[in-house]
């Protein structure tokens, strides 16, 4: 390799990226890219739930094409009516356009949104999600954006060959 | 007696004003008011006809003005009202002579007058209507309307100058010219100096600009007419400044771009190399001149050739591909019209497709890393590139790459359903615009796309339940609003569903709906008559006048036509129904009983049928909608004269579309089955001067030999010697048969199917007893020279053609064209 090899490396050309809502009308853009990216069927009631939720619900676009989503739901959190917790039940970019930031993007998006709850709604004390045990590259993620792993949960997928996952959260300070 | 008293007469008087104001029905209350006291005062009774057609009352409407008109005679009120009445049924002719017959009464009555120059505008009586316009002009010679009025009489009599001179009188008699941007003053200069151009000299209609400049509000046209001019009369210097000023005012505007190239000189169809390179440096000066200008970046493209088209083409791609642009292959797809232009576009576009996957970078130099959609979209392109050659295997492969690259693209989806229906896989298309939909479902573009894919694939029932999705919500009946809506692209793909559903009737009733929205552009220009006039959009108004003379060949027009003549020629040569195709090749005994049970199935489907429209019809009428009387369309498949209905479909053609041969193709179809020779050999010869070698005119000259030799002695001596004149042009003195093996041995060389098809044809009606060589014919198609006529659509016609000749070899045909078409489901057995 010549001396000025590193010099000469090629450049990312610029790209557009921007969130957007899901709506009933590219629901079935969401429901693409979930079969692409997840071995899970997910039920009618999965979607009807998405199309609530706001802002923790995203499609995420790639120079004006759809490549990524993420979708959460809020649960109650243990023994308290005013804390929620929110887990993030999806959340994946199409393969060929991966390590190019889209993923931190939305899970950025989720997390600021978790922590600015306006006043008529439950403050959100914690996110959290489950990882298949040996998605390196996932766990790897999600440590990054703060995340730890809070517990191992056996066979937590009976139907896949490696069946473990791990649960992560993030503790959400008030 | 037609004076009233005065109370009366004032009542009179508030009644044609609320006419004026459209107050219909206050109107009606004050008719009846005097009619009270005078029941027999006749323009009363006129006016209350009038009012009645207001208020949707036909028959009383034509009964009370014809009273009154009876009551006074002399009236010219009554004979005014009558022809509104006329008017507003658009039976013009009729309102013409009431306007005459009133202005006999009253010669000098301007509202009359000018009520008869519409109607002599909107039928194209030009000479009658400079006549009308000369009056009103002589009678109020203070007003502007009438002298712009007599002057777009003289030019649409094709006398320019005359209406300059009326213009130009007009102008000098104006004192008081205003200072301020006046649009009205501004745009009859504009239109002053439209008809100078008109005439031809340039050098006066160029003088004229600098002398208005002052005056007109619209600096654009101005500026665009000076440079135009300046360029028509060879001020070459000039003309380059102009358009350059031009270019700086919009850089994406191809015509100035043209006129500055044809400004420098640079004008013929084929530049010499040193005018290419100079063309191609003026575009590189704009392109940096303009870095954002689309069009200073595309033009070139038009005019480079060899490595220089290589270089231009290859920087354009890379910008387009890298942008993301899904038109791009309709934008470069022009080119390939140029076989070189098309095979370097193919070679640089599979350049990019290796290097992206080795690098993700355009070439192997590496100069940036692409976006993951650069890739997406170049895997978009080349799918685009080899359906348009045709190359279904190749298309496919890579729109499946791009589909698995990415999912979620529409587009992707919805070519990928273009390259099967060019495949001939209707449904598998439809499966991939239906996919296409769903992820964008509101899209109405895509929803339309597929609306005319399950049309396509026949699958009436879907496409209804799709093209309504986006209906208004309070639409009543959201099929019928289509109609309304005037939208012909869904009638004409339903029309040709049904015709090949073997439904003639209703898909006639369909190609009427697009014939009746012709009917309706047609007389959507009545109010523009005087609108036109009284808000000065004076070469608008010219322009919508022209455009209305052409309107009937527009394509759509031509379309319905083609299928019309198609149903009333079937509904001639088969009263008892069009074969639907797969009764095609059938014994009669057959067809007998499949028809037989088609109609079992028909008369328990219309049983249910009406019982669920019964349901519908109380539905809709509920709601205030219109109830479709003949759904079935027997109105039109029920007609005494099928061939003259044809006729009267086609006439508009014969006059707007007679450079096109389907015209006179059309009108041999229709005049040999009336038997009107004559008017046969005239669409003939017509035929002939257009295009000596059409593959289907051969055909028709076979069959008009025959049906000469047929009538034989019965021919009046008359025609028999007009035909005998035109004998040689028709057959350069061959029998038959020879004159059918010089039509082969003619077109040997040039490998058209069509051509085949012709041939095989005519050979089987000269020889019916003997398909065996009509066959031989056709198969020739499986040699190569054929390969680029061997369409798919030329495929189904010889497969047509054989099922109509009862074809023993028509199996083997099958197998032979699904060798070359293995996705189209016609030839799978």
């Amino acid at each position: 390799m010549s001396s000025n090899a590193i010099e000469d490396k090629p450049k990312n050309a610029a790209f557009r990226v921007g969130l957007g809502d899901i709506t009933p009308n590219n629901l079935g853009q969401l429901k693409r890219l979930n079969t692409v990216l997840f071995p899970v069927v997910y039920a009618p009631s999965f979607y009807k739930e998405v199309l609530e939720i706001g802002e923790f619900a995203k499609i995420i676009y790639f120079n004006d094409v759809c490549v990524g989503a993420v979708c959460c739901r809020k649960e109650d959190a243990d023994g308290s009516t005013s804390l929620q917790n929110l887990y993030i039940a999806t959340l994946g970019v199409l393969a060929p356009y991966r390590r190019l930031g889209l993923g931190s993007k939305m899970l950025m998006h989720i997390l600021e949104n978790a922590e600015q709850t306006s006043s008529n709604e439950s403050k959100i004390a914690k996110v959290y999600l489950h990882v298949q045990s040996n998605n390196e590259e996932a766990l790897e993620f999600y440590k990054k954006h703060g995340f730890e792993v809070a517990e191992k949960c056996e066979n937590y997928y009976p139907n896949f060959e490696v069946s473990d996952a791990f649960k992560l959260e993030k503790v959400l300070t008030a | 007696m037609r004076e009233l008293p005065q109370k009366e007469a004032n009542l009179f008087k508030q009644i044609l004003r609320c006419y004026e104001n459209k107050q219909y029905k206050k109107g009606f209350k004050g008719a009846e008011q005097i009619l009270k006291k005078f029941p027999e005062h006749g323009e009363t009774l006129a006016l209350k006809g009038l009012f009645y057609n207001h208020l949707d009352k036909k028959e009383e409407a034509y009964e009370f003005v014809k009273k009154g008109l009876r009551h006074d005679l002399k009236s010219h009120v009554c004979w005014h009202v009558f022809g509104l009445l006329y008017r507003s049924d658009k039976n013009y002719e009729e309102a013409m002579k009431c306007y005459s017959q009133a202005l006999k009464i009253d010669k000098e009555n301007l509202q009359i007058m000018r009520d008869y120059s519409l109607l002599q505008i909107h039928t194209r009586n030009y000479e009658a209507f400079a006549d009308t316009r000369h009056q009103l002009l002589e009678l109020r010679p203070q007003n502007r309307q009438f002298w712009i009025g007599l002057a777009i009489a003289y030019h649409m009599m094709g006398k320019p100058e005359l209406g300059i001179k009326v213009l130009a009188t007009y102008e000098e008699t104006l004192k008081d010219i205003p200072t301020k941007p006046d649009y009205e003053h501004s745009e009859m200069l504009l239109y002053h100096n439209a008809m100078l151009e008109d005439t031809g000299d340039i050098q006066a209609a160029f003088d004229h600009l600098s002398t208005i400049e002052a005056h007109v509000c619209d600096p654009k046209t101005l500026k665009e007419k000076r440079a135009q001019f300046l360029l028509t009369l060879g001020r070459q210097e000039e003309a380059v400044a102009a358009y350059r000023t031009l270019i700086a005012h919009n850089p994406d505007n191809f015509a100035y771009m043209d006129g500055l190239r044809k400004s420098l000189g640079l004008d013929n169809d084929n530049l010499t190399c040193e005018e290419e390179v100079k063309v191609l440096d003026v575009f590189k000066e704009l392109q940096k001149e303009y870095p954002r200008s689309n069009a200073a970046k595309r033009l070139p493209l038009r005019y480079a050739t060899g490595e220089a088209f290589v270089k231009t083409a290859d920087g354009y791609l890379r910008i387009m591909l890298r942008k993301g642009v899904p038109s791009l292959f309709v934008n470069i797809k022009i080119l390939y019209t140029d076989k070189e232009k098309e095979q370097a576009i193919e070679k640089l576009a599979l350049g990019y497709l290796a290097a992206l996957d080795k690098s993700k970078c355009f070439d192997t130099a590496g100069s940036s890393i692409e976006p993951p959609t650069a890739l997406l979209w170049t895997l978009y392109f080349l799918a685009q590139h080899f359906d348009f050659k045709r190359d279904t295997a190749q298309a496919l492969g890579y729109i499946n790459r791009a589909i698995e690259h990415t999912p979620t693209l529409v587009e992707l989806h919805m070519t990928k359903g273009r390259i099967l229906k060019h495949a001939g896989d209707l449904a598998g298309a439809l499966d991939s615009l239906n996919e296409a939909r769903e992820l964008d479902l509101q899209d109405r573009f895509i929803n339309s796309k597929c609306t005319k894919y399950m049309l396509r694939a026949d699958k009436m029932a879907e496409a209804e339940k799709t093209v309504v999705l986006f209906a208004r919500a309070d639409i009543v009946d959201p099929l019928n609003d289509l109609v309304d809506m005037q939208a012909m692209w869904y009638s004409l793909e339903a029309g040709e569903s049904h015709i090949r559903q073997g439904q003639l009737g209703r898909a006639l009733k369909r190609f009427h709906q697009v014939e009746k929205h012709f009917v309706d552009f047609t007389e959507d220009q009545f109010d523009f008559h005087m609108y036109c006039l009284r808000k000065m959009t004076l070469r608008a108004y010219i322009a919508l006048l022209k455009l209305e003379d052409q309107l009937r060949s527009h394509a759509y027009y031509v379309r319905a036509t083609q299928n019309a003549v198609r149903c009333y020629v079937a509904l001639f040569d088969k009263p008892n129904g069009e074969d639907s195709e797969e009764m095609e090749g059938m014994t009669d005994a057959e067809k007998k009983k499949f028809r037989n049970k088609q109609r079992k199935a028909e008369l328990k489907a219309q049983k249910e049928a009406e019982e669920k429209k019964a349901q519908a019809v109380l539905e809709i009428t509920k709601k205030g909608g219109k109830v479709d009387e003949d759904p079935e369309g027997l109105k039109y498949s029920k007609t005494e004269d099928p061939l003259g209905a044809a006729l009267k479909f086609l006439k508009p053609l014969q006059e707007l579309a007679a450079e096109r041969i389907e015209t006179h193709l059309m009108s041999f179809e229709i005049y040999i089955r009336k038997n009107k020779l004559l008017l046969a050999l005239k669409s003939l010869l017509k035929s002939i001067k257009i295009d000596a070698n059409n593959a289907t005119l051969h055909e028709q000259l076979v069959r008009f030999a025959l049906a000469v030799q047929k009538a034989g002695d019965t021919l009046k001596p008359a025609v028999k010697s007009v035909i005998n004149k035109h004998w040689e042009t028709l057959y350069q003195g061959k029998d038959l048969s020879g004159f059918n093996a010089q039509f082969l041995a003619k077109n040997k060389d040039l490998g058209s199917v069509p051509h085949l098809i012709s041939a095989a044809i005519a050979v089987s009606l000269i020889h019916p007893n003997d398909k065996t060589k009509a066959e031989e014919i056709l198969f020739a198609m499986g040699e190569d020279k054929y390969v680029s006529t061997r369409s798919l659509e030329n495929c189904l016609l010889s497969m047509k053609t054989l099922k109509s000749l009862r074809s023993n070899r028509l199996q083997e045909f099958k197998t032979k064209a699904a060798k070359w078409y293995p996705k189209a489901t016609a030839f799978q057995s």
